[in-house]
């Protein structure tokens, strides 16, 4: 049956008031747990086996082909550089604008991507957060100690970004092959996590957020589904953009 | 065994102390003997979408949830209690695929099907657009409640209501919804036109109008979250700043209560706070027993007796 929780305390209270009527109130409360084993609600079960089993279906579908396996790795991975190349290229596509660099938060990347046939599946196992595609105009300085940060925590998938990490800091930095400049404005892709602060990147907290709802993993489904119209697998390589 | 024994015990004695310290307990007794309503308060938030159980790869709630199993346990508890109320505080969307292929329509069609009597927003509710929100509702057998987001203009214009009553037995149940506010949390262009107004000058107003129309308990229904650090608006306030609410069924911070918080109201009464986590894990479930004590001798009093439910 169905494993009960209770509750542990107790109290009663007296109160007086003028204006109702006398009553006793007791109340006494429980959760349940929903298990495994619990019995289930043939009606329910009905009414949710087509949705079922089409999900299970569309997440078993094949939407793309990887020459080989790709993981995450720091400071920089071909896993990275194609997802950070997806943010950057798909942020482009949806809000219509040129983006200068786009970023992905290291830890963001939950698995990794088999070598042959990839699945909607593996796509949610990559990235099962609802994290959005996002834009920010920042300040030259403000990328740098974005850069920064990226660099003191040992280097995040970035696209669009050359640099060095030194003693934990950015150096050499070079934004679409042009060196950073402090004074000039920089359209930035990111997760809304980041943009919003998360992974200690206060910098961008303040920085007013463009988001039309956007979920990067539709945006990497999406990606994918393109490369493959294109006849093109799934193949990145290392390119220097982070070195030590 | 013993503790649940013991803790029983103690409630009993507890109430008996406190009764008999202003009235004899054999009249009491009687009064409670002779007018006595049951209402049995089933409640979920946030479950996200998840229809089917985590699956079991063996992490933490690996088999936990399911709508299959929470609908044959809302059954079983149907047939055994008189009067059942099912409740759910928002966030019924977002979270699995289901959401992404379906955007909702399985969740509601659930949620109809398990016999919800009423259900608040919360912000994801409004990820797939305030028009598919609303689209999806055709599947609902249950209103939304909420009082303090203005749908004018909107596509849910016309097809919510601010609070509802619901009549169990000789009980009349005020139900009411609050929403939490969007800015920084639900992106401009999914929360359109809505207006966010002030959740305890609204769910005050709501809880008023239930009150002169006589209800026996008042419900809210909150999407706020239960606490914040700041002075962020949250159940915790609305609980200390309310007059006519006696409970916040509450959500959007995935807390699994241990126990129903309390808190003393406006009216030095008590409100209580509760949340089950998230995710369809846990249903919540709280029996309020209502006696009325006759003697007209006697002064105005109500008593709130709280404890954990013994058995089954």
């Amino acid at each position: 049956m169905f494993k009960q929780i209770f509750a542990t305390y107790f109290l009663a209270i007296l109160l007086f008031a003028c204006s109702t009527p006398k009553q006793n109130i007791s109340i006494q409360f429980k959760d349940y747990r929903i298990q495994q084993s619990d019995k289930k609600d043939s009606t329910l079960t009905a009414m949710l086996k087509p949705y079922s089993d089409n999900i299970h279906q569309s997440m078993n579908t094949v939407i793309g082909f990887s020459t080989k396996g790709l993981s995450k790795k720091q400071p920089e991975s071909e896993l990275g550089n194609f997802l950070a190349d997806c943010m950057k290229i798909m942020a482009e596509e949806k809000f219509s604008q040129k983006v200068d660099a786009a970023f992905l938060n290291y830890g963001g990347i939950r698995s990794y991507l088999p070598k042959g046939d990839i699945t909607t599946g593996n796509i949610y196992e990559l990235m099962p957060f609802d994290n959005l595609v996002v834009l920010q105009q920042v300040s030259g300085k403000t990328l740098n100690q974005f850069l920064n940060k990226i660099a003191e925590r040992g280097g995040w998938p970035v696209s669009g970004v050359k640099m060095q990490i030194k003693d934990k800091q950015a150096v050499n930095i070079f934004i679409n092959n042009k060196p950073l400049e402090e004074s000039a404005t920089y359209t930035i892709a990111n997760n809304d996590y980041i943009a919003r602060g998360g992974d200690d990147c206060d910098m961008l907290k303040e920085i007013p957020v463009n988001n039309k709802g956007y979920l990067f993993r539709d945006a990497i489904i999406a990606f994918i589904k393109q490369l493959t119209k294109q006849g093109k697998p799934i193949e990145w390589k290392i390119e220097n953009r982070i070195t030590y | 065994m013993h503790r649940r024994k013991f803790l029983k015990e103690t409630t009993l004695a507890g109430s008996a102390l406190i009764a008999s310290s202003i009235l004899p307990f054999n009249s009491l007794y009687a009064a409670v003997k002779d007018d006595t309503k049951n209402i049995s308060i089933l409640h979920t938030n946030d479950v996200h979408s998840r229809l089917e159980p985590f699956p079991m790869d063996g992490s933490r709630n690996a088999g936990l949830g399911g709508v299959a199993a929470r609908a044959a346990l809302i059954k079983d508890i149907r047939q055994k209690t008189e009067n059942v109320l099912l409740l759910d505080a928002g966030d019924i969307f977002q979270g699995t695929p289901y959401f992404n292929l379906y955007k909702g329509e399985p969740e509601i069609k659930a949620m109809s099907l398990m016999g919800y009597d009423a259900a608040t927003m919360g912000n994801h509710d409004f990820d797939a657009g305030l028009e598919n929100f609303a689209n999806q509702l055709i599947h609902a057998n249950f209103p939304i409640v909420v009082c303090n987001y203005d749908f004018n203009n909107t596509p849910m214009e016309g097809k919510y209501l601010p609070y509802t009553i619901v009549k169990k037995g000789k009980l009349k149940i005020g139900i009411l919804g609050v929403g939490i506010e969007g800015k920084g949390l639900i992106p401009a262009d999914l929360f359109g036109n809505t207006i966010y107004n002030n959740p305890i000058e609204c769910a005050n107003n709501a809880a008023n109008k239930l009150k002169k129309e006589g209800c026996d308990l008042i419900i809210c229904l909150s999407h706020l979250g239960d606490k914040y650090n700041d002075d962020k608006i949250s159940d915790e306030i609305l609980a200390k700043e309310t007059y006519d609410i006696d409970l916040i069924i509450g959500g959007h911070t995935h807390k699994f209560f241990k126990e129903p918080r309390k808190y003393n109201n406006r009216k030095n009464k008590i409100t209580l706070v509760n949340q089950v986590g998230w995710a369809g894990i846990q249903l919540g479930r709280l029996d309020y027993t209502f006696s009325k004590i006759k003697n007209k001798n006697l002064a105005n009093s109500e008593t709130v007796v709280i404890g954990g439910k013994s058995s089954e």
